[in-house]
C-alpha cells in the first residue's frame, strides 16, 4: 500500500519536473536542409500543390451553385465588386508611398497565397513556384513585400536574409492553426475585425466568453475542426462569399455530428430551432475585441493626421447587436463586375442578399452583420466600379483612384460615374457565447426587442397573439 | 573640526555625482524595450550598417535567445559606443536595460506573433 504511494508520488514529481519549455517537434525537422522556396516543398508535394492550384483560396473563384443566377459560373473576389475593398485586380501588388515616406497600401495580394503573381488558369511550372505553402503550414513564419531584381513586386518571408532562421520557420509545419487562418481572415476588408466581425485576431488566444469553440482554455477548436476539407478545397462559405467549393459538405450547427437539431431538450427552445437558427440566439453580439467597419463611404475622403493618409469616412462599432434575416441556404445579387446594379425600394444597391421569406418553409432567421457602403457607379452602364485605393491614399484623388482603375479592369477611359449607396448581409457563425449569454425570451418577444416582426413578415409578436387569443 | 568637514565634503561630493548619474539613469529606466533598442542597438545596426542591420525582427527566437545569452558579451566588450560617451557598449548599458532590451527583441523577433522594427 505504502509503496504504491510512494511509488504514485514519484511518478508524480518526475511528470510536473518535465522541462516546462518542452519544445514542439516536428515531422518536417528532417525533411530538407535549406528552405529555398516553394520548390523546396514540391520535392515531395507535387500532388498537393497541384489541388491547392485548383483551390477557390488560390483561384479567388469558384462554382458559386448557391448564387441565384450564377448556374455553371465561377465567382470569387477576382470578378466580383464588393464594397468594402472593390475588386483585387488593379490593386494587385505594391508600393503607394505617401509623400513623408509611409507606406500606406501593398495591394489585396497581401491575403492572396501566392508570392504575388495573379494566379493564372494553366498549372505551370511557375504557377507551381508562385504559391505560399508557408502562410497556411508553417508556424512563425511572416512575409514582407519586396522589390524584384526586375523592378517589380514580391512576397518573401522576412527572414529571407537571414536562411537559419528561414529553415528554421520553414521546418515548423503542421496542419493549419486558427493563427495561420487568421493570418489573413483576421484583417480582411483592411484592418483588424473591418469586414467580417466575427473573426479577430483575438480567436488565437481566447477565452470562453469571446468563442465556446475557439477558446484555448476550453474546446480549443481550430478552424479545420468544422472547415474540415479535402484536397485544399474547405468547405463553408457562408452567406455572402459566391464561391462555393465543396457544395456537398453544407456545414451547420445543427448537423448531426454536431450539435443535431434539438440540443436543448427543452421543447420551447428545440421547437424554435426550425425557423429560428442557433445563432440568432447564441450570438448575441460581435466584434467583441475590435471594433467592425459599419459604414465606409468611399465618396467622401478625408485626409487623417493620425493615420497620415487619406481615408473614407467610416464608422466603426464594437459589440454589435446582429440584424435577423430570412435565409435558404441561397445567395443572390452577388455583384459579378461589368454587370447593372439593382437597387431596393430605398434605393440602395443590393449586395449579396440572404434570399429567403417567412413562406419558405426552407428558411430560417439568421444573424448577420448589416452593412452599408457608398460606392462608384458608371453613369450609362450602371456597373459598380473598382478603386484603385493606395493611390487615394496617397493622393486623395478619387477620382483618379477610380479612373485608373476602371481603365485597368473595364478598359474604359476617363470613366464618368456617380455615387450610390449599398447594403449588404454577412452570415455570423463565429464568436458564440456561452449558453448563459443566449438570448432571453423577453430580448425577441417585447416592445422594442429585437425583432422587427413586420419586417420579417409576421403580422406581430406570435407569442402576443398566442396570449391574446387565449384571454 | 578639519576633519568633519572634509568628511562632510566627501559625502556631498559623492551625493552629487550620485544624484547626477542618477538623472542620466532615470532617462534610461523610463525607456522601454522599444526605446531602448532605438537608443542602445540601432545606432549602430541600421540599415546600411556595416555591422550588420538588426530589428527585432531579423532573427528568430532562438537566435536572441542564443544572442543575449552567449554572443552578446562577447562581441562588444570591446566596442565603444560614441554616441554614449565614448563608453564600451556592455557598460553603457545595465544588466535592467540589457533585459528589458532582450525582451523586446525576442516579443517581436521574426517567428513572434508581432515582428517589429524599433522604428
Ligand atoms: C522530403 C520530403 C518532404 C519535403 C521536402 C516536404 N515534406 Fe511535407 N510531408 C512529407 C511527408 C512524408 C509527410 C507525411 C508524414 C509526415 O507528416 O511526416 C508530409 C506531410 C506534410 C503535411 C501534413 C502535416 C500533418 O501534420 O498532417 C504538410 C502540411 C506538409 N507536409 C507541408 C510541407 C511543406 C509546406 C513543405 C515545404 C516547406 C514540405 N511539406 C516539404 C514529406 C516532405
Ligand atoms: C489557404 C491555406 C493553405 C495553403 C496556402 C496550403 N495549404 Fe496545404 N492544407 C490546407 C488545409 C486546410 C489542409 C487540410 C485539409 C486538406 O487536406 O485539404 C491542408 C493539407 C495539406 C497536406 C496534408 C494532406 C494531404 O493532402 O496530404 C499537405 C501535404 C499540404 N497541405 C501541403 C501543402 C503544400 C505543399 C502547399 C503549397 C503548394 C499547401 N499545402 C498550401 C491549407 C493550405
Ligand atoms: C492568404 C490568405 C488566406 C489564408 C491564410 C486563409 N484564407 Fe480563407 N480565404 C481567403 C480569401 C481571400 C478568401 C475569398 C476567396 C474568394 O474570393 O472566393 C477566402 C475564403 C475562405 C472561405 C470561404 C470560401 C471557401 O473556400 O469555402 C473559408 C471557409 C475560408 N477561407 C477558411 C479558411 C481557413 C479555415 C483557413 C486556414 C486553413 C484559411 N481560410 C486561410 C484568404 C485566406
Ligand atoms: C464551430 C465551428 C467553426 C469554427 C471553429 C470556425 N468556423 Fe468558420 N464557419 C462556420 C460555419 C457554420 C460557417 C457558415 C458555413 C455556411 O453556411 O456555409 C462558417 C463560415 C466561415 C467563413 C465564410 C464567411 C462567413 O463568415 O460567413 C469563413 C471565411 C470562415 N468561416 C473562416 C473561419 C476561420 C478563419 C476560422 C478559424 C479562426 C473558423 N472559420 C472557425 C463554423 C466554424
Ligand atoms: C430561441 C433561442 C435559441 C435558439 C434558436 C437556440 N438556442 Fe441553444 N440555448 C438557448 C438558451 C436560452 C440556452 C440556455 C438554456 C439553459 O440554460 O437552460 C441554450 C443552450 C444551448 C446549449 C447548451 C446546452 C447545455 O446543456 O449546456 C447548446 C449546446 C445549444 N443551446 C445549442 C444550440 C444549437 C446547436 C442551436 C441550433 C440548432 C440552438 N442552440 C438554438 C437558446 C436558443
Ligand atoms: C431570437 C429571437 C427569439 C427568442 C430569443 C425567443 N423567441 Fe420565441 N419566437 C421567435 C420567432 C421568430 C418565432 C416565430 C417562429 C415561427 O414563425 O414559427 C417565435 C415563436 C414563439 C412561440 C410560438 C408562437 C406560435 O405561434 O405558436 C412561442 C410560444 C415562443 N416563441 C415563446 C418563446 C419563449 C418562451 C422564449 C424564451 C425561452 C422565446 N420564445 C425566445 C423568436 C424568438
Ligand atoms: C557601438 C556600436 C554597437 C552597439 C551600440 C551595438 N552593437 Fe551590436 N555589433 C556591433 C559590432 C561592431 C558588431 C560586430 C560586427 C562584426 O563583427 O561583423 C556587432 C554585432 C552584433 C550582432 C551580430 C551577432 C554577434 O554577436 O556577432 C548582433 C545580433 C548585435 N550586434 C546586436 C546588437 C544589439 C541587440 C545591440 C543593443 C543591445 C547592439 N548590438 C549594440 C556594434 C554595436
Amino acid at each position: 500500500m505504502r509503496t504504491k504511494q510512494i511509488l504514485l508520488a514519484v511518478t508524480v514529481a518526475g511528470l510536473l519536473a518535465t522541462p516546462a519549455v518542452a519544445r514542439k517537434t516536428y515531422s518536417h525537422q528532417k525533411y530538407f536542409e535549406h528552405y529555398e522556396g516553394t520548390k523546396t516543398c514540391l520535392k515531395c508535394h507535387k500532388k498537393q500543390a497541384r489541388t491547392f492550384f485548383h483551390s477557390q483560396h488560390y483561384q479567388w473563384k469558384a462554382e458559386a451553385s448557391n448564387v441565384v443566377g450564377a448556374e455553371g459560373k465561377k465567382l470569387g473576389k477576382i470578378n466580383q465588386i464588393n464594397d468594402y475593398c472593390t475588386n483585387p485586380v488593379p490593386m494587385w501588388i505594391g508600393e503607394y508611398v505617401t509623400p513623408e515616406g509611409k507606406v500606406v497600401e501593398e495591394g489585396c495580394s497581401k491575403c492572396h497565397p501566392g508570392n504575388g503573381t495573379l494566379p493564372g488558369e494553366e498549372l505551370t511550372d511557375a504557377e507551381m513556384e508562385n504559391m505560399d505553402c508557408l502562410i497556411c503550414h508553417a508556424s512563425g513564419y511572416r512575409r514582407g513585400l519586396y522589390e524584384t531584381e526586375e523592378g517589380g513586386w514580391e512576397w518573401k518571408p522576412i527572414l529571407w536574409k537571414n536562411q537559419v532562421g528561414l529553415d528554421s520557420v520553414s521546418r515548423r509545419i503542421s496542419l493549419p492553426t486558427r493563427t495561420m487562418c487568421l493570418r489573413c481572415h483576421a484583417a480582411s476588408g483592411g484592418g483588424a475585425n473591418f469586414k467580417r466581425g466575427d473573426l479577430e485576431y483575438k480567436q488565437t488566444d481566447c477565452d470562453t466568453d469571446f468563442d465556446v469553440h475557439m477558446a484555448s482554455d476550453g474546446n480549443d477548436m481550430q478552424c479545420i475542426d468544422c472547415h474540415a476539407g479535402e484536397d485544399h478545397r474547405i468547405p463553408g462559405p457562408g452567406a455572402d462569399i459566391a464561391g462555393n467549393e465543396m457544395p456537398d459538405r453544407n456545414i451547420k450547427c445543427d448537423n448531426d455530428d454536431c450539435h443535431g437539431t434539438e440540443p436543448h431538450g427543452q421543447a420551447i427552445l428545440d421547437t424554435h430551432t426550425k425557423r429560428v437558427f442557433c445563432t440568432a440566439c447564441h450570438i448575441p453580439v460581435f466584434a467583441k475585441e475590435n471594433p467592425t467597419n459599419m459604414v465606409r463611404d468611399w465618396s467622401k475622403g478625408i485626409y487623417s493626421e493620425e493615420k497620415g493618409k487619406h481615408v473614407y469616412t467610416a464608422t466603426f462599432e464594437k459589440e454589435v447587436k446582429p440584424v435577423l434575416r430570412w435565409w435558404n441556404g441561397k445567395t443572390s445579387h452577388m455583384q459579378e463586375a461589368g454587370k447593372p446594379v439593382a437597387t431596393n425600394d430605398r434605393g440602395e444597391i443590393m449586395m449579396a442578399v440572404p434570399v429567403g421569406s417567412k413562406d419558405d418553409p426552407g428558411s430560417r432567421l439568421f444573424a448577420f452583420k448589416e452593412y452599408h457602403a457608398v460606392m462608384p457607379v458608371l453613369t450609362e452602364k450602371r456597373w459598380l466600379l473598382p478603386i484603385r485605393t493606395g493611390v487615394f491614399y496617397v493622393s486623395g484623388d478619387m477620382t483618379d483612384a477610380v479612373r485608373q482603375a476602371t481603365s485597368e479592369l473595364y478598359g474604359l477611359d476617363n470613366a464618368e460615374f456617380d455615387w450610390m449607396p449599398t447594403v449588404h448581409y454577412m452570415g455570423l457563425f463565429h464568436e458564440v457565447s456561452p449558453a448563459s449569454q443566449a438570448l432571453g425570451c423577453l430580448d425577441c418577444h417585447s416592445d422594442g426587442g429585437r425583432i422587427d416582426w413586420a419586417g420579417l413578415g409576421y403580422e406581430g409578436d406570435p407569442l402576443l397573439a398566442l396570449f391574446q387569443k387565449s384571454h | 573640526m578639519h576633519r568633519t568637514w572634509k568628511i562632510a565634503s566627501i559625502v556631498v561630493a559623492g551625493m552629487v555625482v550620485i544624484a547626477l548619474s542618477g538623472l542620466a539613469n532615470a532617462r534610461d529606466k523610463k525607456m522601454d524595450g522599444q526605446a531602448l533598442f532605438k537608443e542602445h542597438c540601432k545606432v549602430c545596426h541600421g540599415a546600411d550598417s556595416d555591422n550588420g542591420e538588426y530589428t527585432p525582427m531579423t532573427l528568430i527566437q532562438d537566435q536572441w535567445e542564443e544572442f543575449f545569452s552567449d554572443t552578446y558579451v562577447d562581441t562588444h566588450k570591446d566596442v565603444v559606443d560614441t554616441a554614449h560617451g565614448g563608453k564600451k557598449v556592455t557598460e553603457v548599458i545595465t544588466p535592467e536595460m540589457l533585459e528589458k532590451i532582450k525582451k523586446f527583441a525576442i516579443d517581436h523577433a521574426a517567428d513572434s506573433e508581432h515582428p517589429m522594427t524599433c522604428g
